[in-house]
């Protein structure tokens, strides 16, 4: 259909037509050449001689995961000074935008870092806002470093022998995501070449108990696994088939070992196996893509299957493949594909745990492109066997349990925060009630100390800046890949969303938008402060009906990036760049071109002089929040005198109360000056009569009620009073 | 006389009265999922049948979905154009929106931002609700 073409094609024309400096980021989902992950001379299609100085001539693709030598050329012959590996081939670890950022990496002989370069990004914040020269500033500080260094982003530890990377400001989840890949990268590439050297690990002993288990029994106690990869996990069309069912186990246990393969030809086996050698079988029960693979050639390695343990990898070549002709198991299921393969490495135990993982490409079936991506299943003899049992295993942490335990103290103050904005809004009409018209410290205190711990500890402090970028962010990540993982990697963000998302539902956006969003409360802020300076002749409120019809606008913006994030997700991050928010906490006004910083500076400059022109008018996460709101369970209080009364309505800096008293919830931003008035006797014109009337009539003044009305005076009859 | 504790005026569905807790549940879950109602229809029959077609073809495309011959941005650009129709059939059959929580029973009459409020985050809750559930079950293609 031509039509999106056309709409793409105007919107990109529209994006162009936005500031001159806004530079379109070169990796920025660049189009790499299809063969590039296939072809086994990779360095005819990539640099990699950026990533490795000297190198003259590069190898084919070798190795499992692969990897290419680089030579350089000295009196005429060809000496290896390093590796060049793609990321992509090794891992598919994904970035913020559920994407791998594909890295071409350098490094020498020696395991140190010679270059990096990233070839394809589809992260939103490098593409407006932070430039992509941030993260190649962030990678030149692996140059020179070791592989086999303990590399972390935060703050060196040397007395843990940990070596801090500085993140890039508002990209944590980026940089946090790109140093698991060059590090996993690296070390991969370092232990199958010899840099590094294999974990050692105690072997395993087993216990003989001259058992023999059928086939399910063996699956239920974990000695034989499964791994099964469905069509659609590659990007193939779904069907009632897998696209593969295999089934492995671990041989060398002598239970296990006679029970699948029968006595006699497990002894075989094992006479054949030297010390440190394992065997392991592999079935084929289901699917038509072969494991060993199609293009397997005698001499070479069996691209498709590898096991892990740890950080090493085991891969197999064809003399480590032995054929395996019938299952001994009573209940085995039939196969149509079957091998067993030995590992040749003391590195690895069978005490421990291991991976039997499946590697493949997935096939994006919009583009047609493809992707490295690998499915494993986990294998743990069962204590059983094993002799005192199974060891202590204590996996590392995952990258965003560090974050979170790395920043555990700023977390705890940042949920308090949120927590004590919470409770304080919950108790708002204790707090109304202790302030009047002219007095609306009781309220004011919590409200200001609110914004200043979220302009300054929140935004500036933590960049922690709820943005639309990141509900398009979720979006997409629905659409291609969801992990928690990269969520939870930014925990202040994560929580926010958590409070935005609960309170949005029981009061509507207004305490998010009014009390804690940093940009808003900076707003504002500036907007009381120009006026406490003397500004306040100048400031000014729009008329009602402008009002009215530009407050549409940000709702205009919403369906606007919404609209467009459906055709490119990569246009509408451009075009959310109508938030100031990255300019003015994430990036810096001073790190950025001028026609950002005049906007952001603008937009400040003008919240000064009218109340939050950017919220009323512009904010396409405010409009977002504000459909919801018109849900909110618990709403602010009205008079049935409010409908003429307009006491409130002139004070309402938000412009949301309108003609006829009534409060519109989307646009309220929970200012509680009309809370103040609708218990103040003095200002609420309703009481203040009721109140001169008692007086007046010399009636006692009762506690106003939670409909704001004085508590009624019933008089007491004089026969029921003497009955009492 | 306005009631200015509501954002508009009072309304009141036809269930609205219903005693029964389940008997108003069950009656609120389907003026959720069935934006038509008699009156309306009479009003809008120009509206209504292209509504129908477009029912049909909405239905199509989730069996296609769930056949796994879809896309998922195909399933989002229809979920929206869907929702931008069952605006305009709601404004003219069923026009109220609850105010106040979810368990309460105070109706008001829809101004047309309501409505696109409420069926954008309506539909926006099932939409998602299916879709997780189709690409978990594996039918949707990435």
């Amino acid at each position: 259909m031509k039509f999106p073409v056309v709409f793409r094609s105007i919107l990109l024309s529209l994006a162009l037509v936005l500031p001159a400096s806004v530079a379109l980021a070169d990796a920025y989902e660049a189009n790499l050449p299809d063969e590039l992950g296939t072809s086994p001379r990779m360095c005819d299609y990539v640099p990699c001689a950026e990533v490795l100085p000297g190198a003259t001539s590069f190898s084919e693709r070798k190795g499992q995961p692969p990897y290419v030598e680089g030579y350089a050329e000295e009196n005429g012959q060809k000496r290896k000074i390093g590796y060049v590996m793609l990321s992509t081939d090794i891992t598919d670890t994904p970035a913020y935008s559920g994407k791998p950022v594909v890295t071409l990496i350098g490094m020498d002989t020696a395991g140190r870092f010679t270059g990096v370069k990233v070839l394809k990004h589809s992260e939103p914040i490098l593409l407006l806002g932070i430039p992509e020269s941030a993260l190649i500033g962030f990678n030149q500080q692996y140059l020179g470093k070791f592989v086999g260094d303990n590399i972390e982003i935060g703050q060196s530890r040397p007395e843990e022998n940990l070596i801090g990377l500085d993140a890039i400001s508002g990209a944590t989840v980026t940089v946090i995501a790109q140093n698991q890949v060059m590090m996993t990268s690296g070390t991969n590439i370092a232990r199958q070449v010899g840099i590094l050297k294999p974990t050692l690990r105690e072997p395993a002993k087993f216990i003989e108990t001259g058992v023999k288990p059928d086939w399910a029994k063996l699956v239920n106690e974990g000695s034989v696994q499964r791994l099964v990869v469905t069509p659609e996990q590659v990007g193939l069309p779904r069907s009632g088939k897998p696209f593969i069912d295999l089934w492995f186990g671990y041989l060398n246990q002598p239970d296990v070992g006679r029970t699948v393969l029968g006595d006699g030809p497990w002894r075989s086996l094992m006479s054949r196996l030297k010390e440190g050698e394992h065997a392991l079988f592999v079935i084929r029960t289901g699917g038509i893509e072969s494991f060993k693979g199609s293009g397997f050639v005698r001499g070479g390695i069996y691209d498709r299957v590898q096991v892990r343990q740890g950080a090493d990898s085991f891969t197999f070549r064809d003399l480590d493949a032995v054929n395996l002709y019938g299952l001994e198991a009573a209940g085995a299921p039939a196969f149509n594909e079957s091998s067993i393969f030995i590992v040749r490495s003391k590195a690895f135990s069978a005490a421990y745990p291991w991976k039997f993982v499946f590697l493949g490409n997935r096939v994006d079936r919009a583009t047609g492109t493809r992707s490295f991506v690998n499915f494993d299943s986990e294998y743990w003899l069962p204590e059983i066997y094993l002799e005192g049992g199974r060891p202590e295993v204590i996996k590392p942490d995952a990258p965003w349990v560090r974050v979170w335990k790395a920043r555990a103290i700023e977390i705890g103050l940042f949920a308090a925060l949120l927590v004590a904005v919470g409770t304080l809004y919950g108790f708002r009409d204790r707090l109304t009630r202790r302030a009047s018209r002219t007095n609306k410290w009781p309220v004011n205190i919590f409200k200001y100390s609110a914004w200043l711990i979220s302009i300054g500890f929140v935004g500036f402090g933590l960049l922690a800046q709820p943005s639309i970028t990141q509900v398009l962010t979720w979006f997409h990540a629905l659409l291609f890949q969801w992990t928690w993982e990269l969520f939870l990697t930014d925990p202040f963000i994560f929580l926010f969303w958590i409070f935005i998302i609960v309170t949005v539902f029981i009061w509507g956006r207004g305490l998010f938008c009014g009390w804690l969003c940093p940009f808003g409360s900076l707003s504002e802020l500036l907007y009381k402060v120009g006026g406490a300076v003397g500004l306040k002749r100048f400031q000014f409120q729009l008329s009602r009906k402008w009002h009215d019809r530009l407050k549409w606008v940000k709702y205009g913006v919403f369906f606007g990036l919404l609209a467009v994030s459906f055709f490119s997700m990569g246009l509408a991050e451009k075009l959310a760049e109508i938030e100031p928010f990255k300019t003015t906490f994430l990036v810096g006004m001073f790190n950025r071109s001028w026609p950002y910083t005049l906007f952001a500076a603008g937009l400040l400059g003008l919240s000064i002089f009218t109340e939050r022109p950017f919220c009323k008018y512009l904010c396409p996460l405010g409009a977002s929040l504000a459909m919801p709101s018109t849900f909110r369970w618990f709403g602010l209080e009205r008079k049935q005198e409010c409908s003429n009364c307009k006491a409130c309505a002139v004070g309402c800096g938000s412009q949301a109360i309108d003609a006829n008293g009534r409060i519109d919830h989307r646009e309220c931003l929970h200012c509680l000056d009309c809370m103040v008035l609708y218990t103040d006797c003095h200002a609420c014109p309703p009481l203040s009569q009721e109140r001169k009337r008692r007086t007046k009539a010399g009636l006692p003044l009762t506690p106003i009620g939670a409909d704001g009305y004085y508590i009624p005076i019933k008089p007491v009859s004089a026969a029921k009073a003497q009955a009492a | 006389m306005i009631n200015p504790t509501m954002p508009t005026d009072p309304a009141k569905p036809p269930y609205a009265d219903h005693q029964g807790v389940i008997g108003h549940l069950a009656a609120e879950i389907w003026d959720h999922l069935w934006p038509w109602s008699r009156a309306g229809f009479q009003q809008q029959r120009a509206v209504q049948a292209a509504g129908l077609a477009l029912a049909v073809a909405a239905s199509l495309v989730w069996i296609l979905a769930a056949m796994g011959q879809l896309h998922a941005g195909a399933v989002i650009g229809w979920w929206f154009g869907w929702s931008v129709f069952e605006v305009v059939v709601r404004l003219g059959s069923k026009p109220y929106v609850k105010e106040g929580p979810w368990w309460g029973r105070r109706y008001r009459v829809a101004s047309t931002m309501d409505m696109v409020c409420y069926v954008g985050f309506k539909n926006l809750l099932i939409g998602a609700t299916l879709f997780i559930a189709l690409k978990s079950l594996g039918l949707l293609v990435p």
